[in-house]
């Protein structure tokens, strides 16, 4: 069948002249740019982790590049997944959405993935210097100044008073919360950045003089180790033992036999972890805490799980006498009142007059903290070339060494995280100070924090592309919820109360790569870039340019007409409209 | 093969025998059977075909305009507020050309909300370029879809094939569904005169200049115009197939009646019964039905009208502030014609009202008993 003639032509607008003309870009006055910004994690992380950039590689399944993402800022990935009281999840942006993202559980994924793999890190280094560096305690504090100050190219010695490095992780810390493997993994992965550690050191006060000769600097990071007096009557009998002392005895093997009842006498980690302790080897325990439970400063979920597993808790006593009554103690107990609370709503106590009971146990522990274990391990008082910073004190005089104080000596929160910190901080100060004396090492460190600080990140010392991050934290509003589904965060799997209570096993079981990635890809990823690729489909001039192998986007702004789509439309708030110069 | 089918599964059926490569849809009662059973036939592999779901019946249409711009056929079905969301791209689709059809199922628009037919919806869209063909019933409906391609892809119009709400769109009547052999010998595969090719990159719908824009509309109203000629082209080969001819009016008894029914849609079978008992009374009365609305086949209204004293216009629908709009395009035809037969315009059936024969008589009774219309329009059956 042929077509009947058309009479007359078919007029359409067509055209075959590219419409690139056409710079739709000078129509702009708003300017859509990435800019990627802090997430409120890392932020709060004494370590300064990118842990958002962590869970997106991790999300990715670039296990690798996530656990050097964490050793970039953190040498102890294996045992922050476990003991860290995790403050990055206490500010999560999710929990306003659904519930935070479980960090802590994917860090130590990561790790364990690092160690079954056998993987070796990557981590940029700088050219060695000539300085040499004596740090003494191979604690957490200790062995982060020492990582750290191998990665800015200095030879560091560590000289650690016991047969083995790790200090209170490996002597104060019980294997159900961290077992040995997981600690010795990280302490291999920061010898193997050319970290010599010497064991059965024990230094000293002779050995700061020694140490002009061989050393431009020592860390002091010894941690306490010499328990709180109670200071009452009856304190001197054997009954009484250090509560550190049996996490130590426990630790190194020994076989220890507590039948019949013990007490417990503080309110921190330690006093949980010595209770739970007793538990494990049949015995029974009694915390006694002058205050609430709620005004405890040990983690709730640690406290938590004790009561589970059986440890008993009396609340708003404080033992004033001890007495010994053949093979038992008679502790005379004073009541105490609440007056009121203080700014952080911890109780104020006062004795209750004339109310006081007594307690017969088999024995007492102390576990009110712990003090420097000699006076000459404290950090001085402020004298002149000496410089307090948030988690190091540095005092250098015309002679050498260098002197820095760091870990529990300096911190006042007392976890490994803020030993990194104090590490960290330690390494940098002493690089600046060496480069450019004492007064350049405030403002270069104020150059290096995540966020309003005070974490810092070594990473953005060392140059690394974080310093382009625009500090500005990420708060929930800012993030487009509307690209995100409620999922809930992972139920961590754990041994049984039963199986807990009879064995050190660490409770909190592996999980699976699956979970794994599952968690990771629940995180908004505040603040950067995961080449979601919103911007791109939004745009309605193809002015979003997606590189070719590369993870980057950039605007061709002869055509972008500034209408902000893209800026709204990312999910995560990577990337910032302005005004234009005009 | 005649078979007993719904008013939207002739649709559909005419939809997959015409081979279409493009489907997008959103789903709007009474035309969801129509592009559930589109929908269907697309995920078993019955049709080669890309089934588009959209947030929108404005996304729908612009997914056709641009798969159309890609060169290949293409259909969607809407109704009532759809058609009305489509709006601005109604006008794109017939200013750039693209022979897209659409099937229309007249609903009543809200508020308030109805879902009966009304034929407002698509009327109000007459002055958008679209070709608009009006259904008696289900093999009606069939012929004119298969036929809408053949229309289309001539003249380089969109075209809305309409049919009633309910009355056509659910109601199961005998329909002959033809081969795809016969279908294939009437309607060959589309050959676009443009389309876009990455080898020739071109633009399409830029900026034209007044003068440029002022030919390129010229050029839609002369398209419009060879609609007709192309439409008895059409009707042609498809007897020549099929034994089946439709034409732009269609003029019943109206040689020698006095008083001429004009009507539209599945009214007009009501209204044939009414004829029948009227001539049985020995009343002179005719039917005019409508089929062709967009062009309006003025010459042949005209033409079938000459002869009679009145006409009586029965328009389900109404422009607000004027009257019955099937009044008004007949008023408009016969304007400049000397000694033109007054016009009656009589508004029935609006959102599903039934249209009955009593109605019907009694519209025929009025007019033969009125000498010139009283009022611009008459609203029966309230």
């Amino acid at each position: 069948m042929s077509e009947p003639d058309i009479s007359f032509p078919l007029l359409i607008p067509c055209s075959s002249q590219s419409t690139e003309s056409n710079k739709t870009g000078s129509w702009r006055f708003l300017r859509p740019q990435f800019d990627e910004k802090t997430s409120p994690c890392s932020a709060a992380c004494p370590a300064g982790e990118d842990i958002a950039r962590i869970e997106m590689l991790s999300a990715q399944g670039a296990f690798k590049e996530a656990w050097e993402m964490i050793l970039r800022e953190n040498p102890f990935p294996g045992v922050c997944g476990r003991v860290c009281p995790h403050p990055c999840e206490v500010v999560c942006n999710r929990t306003e959405f659904d519930e935070a993202i479980a960090i802590h559980a994917v860090e130590r994924f990561l790790a364990e993935t690092a160690s079954r793999y056998d993987l070796k890190p990557s981590l940029p280094r700088l050219a060695a210097k000539k300085q040499r560096i004596a740090i003494v305690g191979a604690g957490p504090a200790g062995l982060s100044a020492s990582y750290f100050l191998s990665l800015l190219g200095y030879s560091c010695d560590v000289f650690e008073a016991m047969s083995e490095p790790g200090g209170v992780l490996r002597w104060g810390i019980p294997t159900y919360r961290l077992p040995l493997p997981a600690l010795k993994s990280d302490i291999a992965h920061i010898e193997s950045q050319d970290v010599q550690i010497l064991t059965g050191q024990k230094l000293g006060r002779k050995f700061l003089q020694d140490a002009v000769e061989r050393y431009d600097a020592v860390f002091l990071g010894c941690g306490h180790s010499r328990a709180v007096k109670l200071g009452i009557p009856g304190e001197d009998t054997n009954a009484i033992e250090d509560g550190l002392q049996l996490l130590r005895r426990l630790r190194q093997g020994n076989t220890v036999s507590l039948s019949g009842i013990s007490a417990v006498i503080g309110g921190g980690n330690t006093a949980i972890d010595v209770a739970r302790s007793i538990i494990r080897i049949g015995g029974k325990a009694i915390i006694l805490y002058r205050r609430r439970q709620r005004d405890m400063p040990a983690f709730d979920e640690e406290v938590q799980m004790g009561l589970d597993e059986g440890v008993e808790l009396r609340e708003l006593v404080t033992p004033v006498r001890i007495a010994t009554e053949g093979t038992q103690c008679k502790l005379t107990l004073q009541e105490m009142k609440i007056s009121g609370e203080d700014r952080n709503g911890r109780a104020n106590i006062l004795p209750i007059d004339g109310k006081t009971h007594e307690l017969r146990v088999e024995r007492i522990f102390k576990a009110m903290g712990a003090l420097p274990g000699e006076d000459w391990l404290s950090p001085p008082e402020k004298t002149n070339g000496s410089l307090a910073l948030s988690h190091t004190v540095l005092v250098c005089t015309d002679r050498r060494p260098a002197l820095l104080f760091g870990g529990d000596l300096t911190n006042e929160t007392k976890s490994v995280a803020h030993a990194v910190a104090s590490g960290k901080q330690a390494a940098m100060a002493l690089d600046i100070f060496f480069r450019s004396g004492i007064d350049a090492i405030v403002p270069e460190l104020a150059a290096c924090r995540v966020g309003q600080g005070p974490s810092l990140s070594m990473e953005i010392y060392m140059g690394g592309n974080r310093r382009l991050r625009n500090s500005h934290v990420v708060s929930y509003e800012e993030i487009n919820t509307d690209h995100f589904q409620f999922q809930p965060r992972i139920t961590q799997p754990r041994l049984l109360r039963e199986e807990r209570r009879i064995s050190f096993e660490e409770i909190d079981l592996r999980i699976s790569t699956n979970l794994a990635i599952r968690e990771a890809d629940r995180c908004f990823n505040c603040g950067i870039c995961n080449q979601c690729d919103n911007c791109y489909m939004f745009c309605p001039d193809i002015a979003v340019i997606r590189e070719k192998n590369k993870d980057e986007r950039h605007i061709n702004y002869d055509y972008c007409k500034g209408c902000g789509l893209c800026v709204v439309e990312c999910p995560r708030n990577a990337m910032t409209l302005r005004e234009e110069d005009i | 093969m005649k078979r007993v089918v719904e008013g939207s599964q002739a649709v559909a059926e005419a939809v997959r025998l015409a081979k279409a490569q493009v489907i997008s849809a959103y789903p709007i009662t009474p035309q969801t059977h129509i592009v559930e059973i589109l929908s269907e036939y697309c995920a078993s592999g019955t049709m080669d075909a890309r089934f588009l779901r959209v947030e929108s019946e404005h996304s729908a249409l612009a997914a056709l305009i641009g798969a159309q711009s890609c060169g290949v056929r293409t259909f969607t079905a809407t109704s009532s507020q759809g058609l009305a969301l489509m709006h601005e791209l109604l006008h794109w689709t017939s200013g750039a050309r693209l022979p897209i059809v659409m099937a229309e199922v007249n609903r009543a628009l809200a508020s308030g909300w109805n879902i009966w037919t009304d034929q407002t919806d698509s009327l109000a869209q007459r002055d958008t370029g679209w070709i608009q063909l009006y259904c008696e019933d289900g093999q009606e409906v069939l012929d004119s879809m298969l036929q809408a391609y053949r229309l289309a892809e001539r003249v380089y119009l969109p075209v809305m094939v309409v049919l009633d709400a309910f009355y056509l769109s659910h109601t199961y009547e005998p329909v002959d569904v033809p081969s795809q052999e016969d279908v294939d010998r009437f309607l060959p595969p589309y050959g676009p005169r443009f389309q876009v090719n990455t080898e020739n990159p071109c633009a399409f719908g830029q900026l034209v200049p007044p003068g440029s824009y002022m030919k390129m509309r010229r050029n839609i109203a002369m398209a419009m115009e060879e609609t007709f000629i192309r439409f008895s082209e059409i009707q042609e080969e498809f007897y020549r197939v099929f034994q089946r001819r439709y034409d732009p009016v269609e003029a019943i008894c109206c040689n020698d009646a006095e008083i001429i029914l004009v009507t539209s849609g599945t009214a007009t079978s009501t209204c044939r019964m009414v004829l029948r008992s009227l001539r049985d009374k020995g009343e002179r009365v005719g039917i005019l039905k409508i089929k062709l609305f967009r062009p309006f086949p003025v010459a042949m209204v005209r033409e079938a009208t000459s002869q009679a004293k009145k006409i009586a216009v029965i328009d389900r629908n109404f422009s607000f502030g004027a009257s019955g709009i099937f009044a008004q395009e007949l008023r408009a035809a016969l304007c400049n014609t000397a000694g033109h037969p007054p016009v009656f315009s009589y508004i029935a059936g609006i959102g599903g009202l039934d249209i009955t024969i009593e109605l019907l008589e009694e519209i025929y009774w009025k007019t033969k008993g009125t000498a010139f219309p009283e009022e611009e329009s008459l609203w029966m059956g309230i």
